[in-house]
């Protein structure tokens, strides 16, 4: 029987923030230092700052309730050629960014039948290769996957 | 929330320009709005305004929420008739673009200067 060994995963940071909002350009300043080195192409790069940016938004506004005493969690992972970026509020399954989930509509948001916001979890979708959503208690963490050699969504560049 | 946004405008022959800088986001609605009225309203008093150009060749950063306010602007001059086109996106924001299908109405150009070339002036 071939034995398959999966690496050890590696905490490369980790952090909080003050639920203010605008701190999300410190996390994404902070997670692209953290990475830099790891071989992540440029336009890919630039794609999880924005994915990063956005969650810690989302987890700034919509988890904590823009309330500065609640910190924002980022830890950030390498497993094997994975990227990991875990982001972590107290929202819980009250999270309030579960009204996102409509799919964003431009012509509808025109026409007016759609607000013209709710584009955050859409962008984090398509910026990274892998987005999942856990709860646990109050604890709700978005989790942000980028391979650093794969290509995903390479059809937009 | 101190505005990292700012906003030039100056008009043109049947356009009105809107050169943004710094930071397209929440705190940027306000400056948006007014650079829209003060680019139009100049320009309209010259002639009227077909065409409006956004450009963000100084614009470092765009969010979620700036883009819907991109949106409500394209929406506003859609309503008055008016064309929006946009110059100087970064590779990164121009995939933004794409991927939102606002450039599905909203024409991109490299530069200011080749956005500029290709307004018509409005017939005397």
């Amino acid at each position: 029987m071939t034995q398959i060994t999966r690496p050890t995963p590696r905490r490369l940071d980790a952090f909080t923030l003050a639920s203010e909002p605008g701190n999300e350009r410190l996390a994404l300043a902070r997670v692209a230092g953290t990475v830099a080195g790891l071989g992540l192409p440029e336009a890919r790069l630039e794609r999880l700052k924005t994915a990063v940016a956005e969650a810690t938004m989302n987890a700034i506004e919509h988890g904590n309730g823009n309330r500065p005493e609640i910190p924002v969690e980022v830890e950030v992972t390498l497993n094997g050629g994975e990227i990991v970026v875990a982001i972590s509020d107290q929202g819980g399954e009250a999270h309030t960014d579960n009204g996102e989930h409509t799919e964003p509509d431009l012509v509808k948001k025109l026409h007016g039948d759609q607000s013209p916001r709710g584009w955050g979890l859409f962008l984090i979708r398509n910026m990274v290769d892998a987005m999942n959503v856990t709860t646990d208690g109050q604890r709700h963490t978005i989790w942000l996957t980028m391979r650093t050699g794969g290509s995903a969504h390479e059809e937009h560049v | 929330m101190k505005s990292m946004c700012e906003a030039t405008t100056r008009e043109l022959p049947g356009a009105a320009v809107i050169e943004l800088a710094g930071e397209v986001d929440g705190s940027a609605a306000a400056v948006l709005t007014a650079a829209y009225e003060q680019a139009v309203g100049s320009a309209d008093a010259i002639g009227q305004v077909g065409t409006v150009v956004l450009d963000f060749a100084a614009v470092d950063y765009i969010n979620s929420t700036g883009i819907a306010l991109i949106v409500s602007v394209l929406a506003r001059a859609r309503a008055e008739r008016r064309k929006v086109v946009a110059s100087g996106l970064s590779p990164h924001y121009r995939e933004i673009f794409d991927i939102t299908r606002l450039s599905d109405f909203i024409e991109l150009f490299p530069d200011l200067d080749r956005a500029v070339s290709q307004l018509t002036p409005p017939a005397a």
